[in-house]
C-alpha cells in the first residue's frame, strides 16, 4: 500500500508503480512517500532521511556539504529511502514526473531488498522510533552533564564505529530461530551455504562461526564497540551513549555490506519496469538519459549502480534465479558467484594502479580472476580495515590486531584512536599490523603513543617501551 | 514531519559554524601570514576554506591505489585518460577524502578575532567630527505625491472625514469616494546621522627589488589592515599608490601585481598622498591613515631628507598616525627605516616595524594598530 503527501496525479503514478512491482513478485512493507522542496532535501539527507536524530554539529557538517555542493551544481539528491516498517521514502518537488516515476520504482526495488534480503533480516524495523530515542536520550544526557562533554564522547564513540563484527546480527539472529526451534528453516540454510562459501574463499575460521563459546569475555572479537560496553569502566551515561552509537551502527551495517547488490536491484527494477509500460512513450528519451548519467562510470571508481545492475542482467540471462540470489547475497558473495570470465569481459573491467608522483591510474590487469579478487577484496569487510580484539595483555593492554589483507592503514589516524580507546579504557592499548611488509606495534598508555617495530608474522606481546 | 528536521538542522548547523569559528579563531596566527583569504571577501562577509573536521578512524593508507575500473584500453594504458565518462550521479561515498569547507564569516567578526587575538584597542577617532548623511526613511506624510506613495489608509481618512462633515455620510451605505485633495502620500523624511569616515592610503614601493614575496606580505598586512580598520569606521575608503621613481594612484589589482623597475624616490609618493589629503580626504572630515611599504632602499639622502620634511611638515599634522613597513629583500638595505626612526622615533604618531619574513607580520600589524589612534 503506497501513502503520504502526494499529489492525485503522483498518487496515481505510485499506486501503478507499486501494482507492476507486485506483479513482478517484488515483496515490500508499506511505502510511505513524502514530497520535500529542494531545499529541505538536504537537510533531510544530513540526517539520512531520519525525521528525529541525536543533535550533532557532524549533521551540521554533512548539511553543509550537501548544500554548497548542490549550490554550485555538482550533485543533485534524487533517492532517499529508509529501511523500516512503513518504509519511509522522498521525492523532491523540483524533479519532472519521469524522474518521480523513475525515484518511484527504483524505491520499491529498494523496499523490496529490505524487506527480503537475509542480510537484513535482522535489523530493526522501526528505526524511526528508536532513532528517535536515541535523540531524546542524547539531549537528556546533555541537559544533565552538559553539551562540551557529551559531544566529546559522542565523537570518540562514533571514531570507533567500525569496530564492530558484521556478521554478528545475522549470526544471533540465526540462533535466536534455532531456540525458538526454527532451526534449518530456509534463511538458516541459505546463511549455513554462505557461510561454506565464504569459507571455501578466505579459509580458517569463518566469520559466520559462533564466538559464544570462547573461554573468558568472549575473546577474541570482532565487536570492540560490545565488549567495551560490558567491560570498560564507564559512567552510565558514556555506557548509554555508547550503547546509541553501535545500536545505529550495527543498523546501518547491511546496507554497507550490500551497496552494490541493493542498487544494482533497485536499478535494475526501475529500468524493467519503467520501460515496461509505466512510462508515456515521450518521457523514454530523457528517462535513458537520466538512466545513463546514475550508470555513468568514472575512471577508476566503482559505480554499484552500474556494477550492480550489469551483474543482474547478466544473472537473469544465464538463466540464474535472481528472486534467490537477492535473497541470500551480500556484495561479496554475490560478485562472487556471478562475476566470471565472460561477465569481466563484456564490461571492460580491468584492475588499475596508480602510479608515480601525480598519481596517474594505469591498467594493470584483464585477467577476469585479478579483477574479481581485487573486487571482493575491496568490498570485504564493508570497505573497512578488519580490526580484532584479540586479547586482554597482563598489564590489562587491549590487545588489538589488524588482519591484513595486502592493504596497510594510517597509522597517524590508527595512533589517534588507540589514544581515545586508552583514555576510555584507562589501561594501556595497542594494535599490531603490517607497513610494506614491516611488522608494527603501535602502543598507547594514555600519555603517549609507541610505535615499535615487531617481526610482523603473528603478533609479539612485548611491554610497552 | 519535515520542519522538524529544518528547524532542527538549523541547530546542529549553528553548532557546527561554532566549531568551525572556534577553529579559526585557534589557527588566526596562521592565517595572518597566508594568503588564503585574499581576495575572497563579498562586501560584509569572507567566505574561510577549511580542512573538512574528520573524526580520527581506522583507514586504509598509501598503498591502497590499486582497483577495479571499467572501459576500454591495454594494459599498461593510462586508464583516467581521454575518453574519459563524465562522473556518476551515485550517492557519495563514505571514504574520507580531502573536503575543503567554505565558511561563510562576518568581517565584523573576522576583524574582532583579529582584535582579540592582537589585542588591540578600539580606536578613538580624531575630534569629534560629525558628517551628516540623508537618512533615507519614508517615515514623514504629505499631501502631494505620486500614485504609488499613496498612504491608502490616511487617504481614506481624510476622505472619511470630509464625507461625514459635509452630511454625506449615510451609514446604511457607507460608501466614501476620495477626492484629489484627501490624498495623502509617504514622504522621505531626512535626519541628520552621525559618521566617522576614514582613508587608508596604502603606498607600496614597487622598484625592481621588490619581489614576489615582499608583495605577498604587503597584501596580507593590507588585507588585516583594512579589516580591522573597516570595524573601527563606518565609512571606510582605500587607496592605493604605487611608486618607483614616480608615484601614481592605482586600482587594487595593480598595486598587487603590479612590477616596475628603476629607481626608488619615495618622496614622490609622499607629495602625491599629501596632494590627496589637501584636495580629497580634508582632515576636517576624515581619520587618515598613510601606510608605506619599501624594502628600505631610497634614491639618495636628499630624498630622504624631503620625505622626513614632507612628514614632519606637513602630512603628520593632518593624519591619525603614519605607518612605515620595512619588507626584507634580498637587496634592500635597510636604511629608510633607521633614518625615519632617527628623525621620528620620539614622535608617537609615527609606527615603523621590520617585517623580515610572513612570521612577522602578525607582531607588525599589533605595532601599527596597537595605539588605538
Amino acid at each position: 500500500m503506497v501513502s503520504g503527501s502526494l499529489s492525485p496525479q503522483l498518487r496515481a503514478d505510485a499506486e501503478r508503480a507499486e501494482g507492476m512491482a507486485r506483479a513482478v513478485g517484488l515483496d515490500f512493507y508499506e511505502v510511505v512517500f513524502e514530497m520535500l522542496d529542494a531545499a529541505d532535501v538536504n537537510a533531510v539527507a544530513a540526517y539520512g532521511g531520519f525525521p528525529v536524530r541525536y543533535p550533532s554539529w557532524r549533521f551540521g557538517m554533512s548539511f553543509e556539504r550537501l548544500h554548497k555542493s548542490y549550490q554550485y551544481g555538482l550533485s543533485k539528491i534524487y533517492e532517499l529511502v529508509i529501511n523500516n516498517d512503513p518504509t519511509y521514502a522522498y521525492l523532491v518537488r523540483s524533479n519532472s514526473r519521469m524522474e518521480q516515476k523513475l525515484v518511484m520504482a527504483h524505491v520499491f526495488g529498494h523496499a523490496d531488498f529490505f524487506k527480503c534480503n537475509v542480510w537484513f533480516a535482522p535489523t530493526e524495523r522501526s528505526m524511526v522510533e528508536v532513532m528517535a530515542r536515541h535523540a531524546e536520550r542524547v539531549r537528556l544526557h546533555i541537559e544533565r552533564q552538559g553539551q562540551e562533554p557529551v559531544e566529546r564522547f559522542l565523537d570518540l564513540a562514533l571514531s570507533l564505529e567500525s569496530l564492530i563484527d558484521p556478521y554478528l546480527p545475522l549470526r544471533e539472529h540465526l540462533r535466536g530461530e534455532r531456540e525458538n526451534g526454527k532451526a534449518g528453516g530456509a534463511a538458516g540454510g541459505i546463511a549455513e551455504r554462505v557461510r561454506r562459501r565464504f569459507e571455501a574463499r578466505w579459509g580458517g575460521g569463518s566469520e559466520l562461526e559462533a564466538t559464544e563459546d570462547s573461554p573468558g569475555r568472549g575473546l577474541p572479537t570482532y565487536d570492540v564497540l560490545g565488549f567495551l560496553l560490558e567491560e570498560a569502566p564507564l559512567a552510565s551515561w558514556q555506557r548509554d551513549l555508547l550503547r546509541i552509537v553501535r545500536n545505529e551502527a550495527y543498523y546501518f551495517v547491511p546496507q554497507r555490506m550490500t551497496k552494490v547488490i541493493n542498487e544494482g536491484w533497485a536499478s535494475f527494477w526501475h529500468s524493467k519496469l519503467l520501460t515496461g509500460g509505466l512510462l508515456d512513450p515521450s518521457e523514454i528519451v530523457d528517462f535513458a538519459d537520466c538512466h545513463a548519467g546514475a550508470t555513468a562510470v568514472a575512471p577508476g571508481q566503482l559505480n554499484p549502480y552500474k556494477l550492480g545492475i550489469e551483474l543482474f542482467r547478466y544473472a537473469e540471462e544465464k538463466g540464474l534465479d535472481i528472486m534467490r540470489l537477492r535473497r541470500i547475497h551480500n556484495d561479496v558473495s554475490f560478485i562472487d558467484e556471478v562475476v566470471d570470465e565472460e561477465f569481466a569481459a563484456r564490461n571492460q573491467l580491468f584492475v588499475y594502479r596508480t602510479q608515480g608522483p601525480d598519481g596517474r591510474m594505469q591498467v594493470t590487469d584483464r585477467d577476469w580472476q585479478a579483477v574479481k579478487q581485487q573486487l571482493l577484496l575491496e568490498l570485504s569487510w564493508c570497505g573497512s580495515p578488519r580490526i580484532e580484539l584479540e586479547r586482554i595483555g597482563s598489564d590489562g593492554c587491549l590487545e588489538l590486531v589488524h588482519r591484513h589483507e595486502g592493504r596497510d592503514i594510517k597509522l597517524d589516524e590508527a595512533g589517534e584512536i588507540l589514544g581515545q580507546l586508552a583514555s576510555l579504557w584507562r589501561r594501556p592499548v595497542a594494535l599490531s599490523t603490517r607497513v610494506g611488509g614491516q611488522g608494527r606495534r603501535l602502543v598507547h598508555d594514555g600519555g603517549e603513543l609507541a610505535v615499535l617495530e615487531s617481526d610482523g608474522a603473528e603478533p609479539k606481546h612485548s611491554e610497552a617501551g | 514531519m519535515m520542519g522538524g528536521q529544518v528547524y532542527r538542522m538549523e541547530r546542529d548547523r549553528a553548532r557546527f559554524r561554532d566549531i568551525v569559528r572556534g577553529r579559526l579563531r585557534k589557527d588566526l596566527r596562521k592565517y595572518l601570514s597566508t594568503s588564503e583569504l585574499l581576495g575572497r571577501q563579498g562586501k560584509r562577509a569572507i567566505s574561510i576554506p577549511i580542512p573538512q573536521i574528520e573524526l580520527p578512524r581506522f583507514r586504509f593508507g598509501e598503498n591502497d591505489g590499486q582497483g577495479v575500473g571499467q572501459g576500454r584500453g591495454d594494459e599498461g594504458r593510462a586508464a583516467d585518460g581521454e575518453g574519459a565518462e563524465g562522473e556518476g550521479a551515485g550517492e557519495a561515498g563514505d571514504q574520507a577524502g580531502q573536503h575543503i569547507l567554505e565558511v561563510e564569516v562576518e568581517l565584523e567578526e573576522l576583524a574582532q578575532m583579529l582584535g582579540s587575538e592582537l589585542e588591540l584597542p578600539a580606536i578613538q577617532p580624531r575630534g569629534t567630527r560629525q558628517l551628516s548623511t540623508e537618512g533615507g526613511r519614508y517615515t514623514g506624510i504629505r499631501s502631494t505625491g505620486p500614485a504609488s506613495l499613496r498612504h491608502f489608509r490616511r487617504t481614506y481618512k481624510r476622505a472619511l472625514k470630509r464625507t461625514i462633515a459635509e452630511g454625506a455620510f449615510d451609514p446604511r451605505s457607507p460608501r466614501v469616494i476620495p477626492i484629489p485633495e484627501d490624498g495623502r502620500y509617504r514622504a522621505r523624511r531626512t535626519c541628520p546621522r552621525p559618521e566617522s569616515s576614514a582613508v587608508i592610503i596604502h603606498m607600496m614601493d614597487v622598484s625592481g627589488s621588490m619581489g614576489r614575496e615582499q608583495k605577498d606580505i604587503v597584501r596580507i598586512e593590507a588585507f588585516w589592515i583594512d579589516t580591522w580598520l573597516r570595524s573601527q569606521y563606518q565609512n571606510l575608503e582605500v587607496v592605493y599608490i604605487v611608486h618607483d621613481a614616480v608615484a601614481k594612484i592605482v586600482d587594487q589589482e595593480s598595486f598587487f601585481h603590479l612590477r616596475e623597475s628603476g629607481g626608488t624616490k619615495i618622496s614622490s609618493a609622499y607629495e602625491l598622498c599629501l596632494s590627496l589629503i589637501r584636495e580629497k580626504y580634508r582632515p576636517e572630515n576624515w581619520n587618515i591613515y598613510p601606510f608605506h611599504y619599501s624594502d628600505g632602499d631610497n634614491w639618495s639622502a636628499r630624498d630622504t631628507d624631503r620625505c622626513i620634511g614632507l612628514l614632519m611638515d606637513e602630512i603628520l599634522p593632518a593624519v591619525n598616525q603614519f605607518c612605515y613597513g620595512q619588507v626584507k629583500s634580498a637587496y634592500g638595505s635597510g636604511q629608510f627605516k633607521k633614518d625615519l626612526d632617527g628623525a621620528l622615533g620620539a614622535d608617537e604618531r609615527v609606527v615603523t616595524a621590520a617585517v623580515n619574513s610572513r612570521d612577522e607580520i602578525a607582531e607588525s600589524i599589533r605595532l601599527f594598530l596597537g595605539k588605538g589612534r
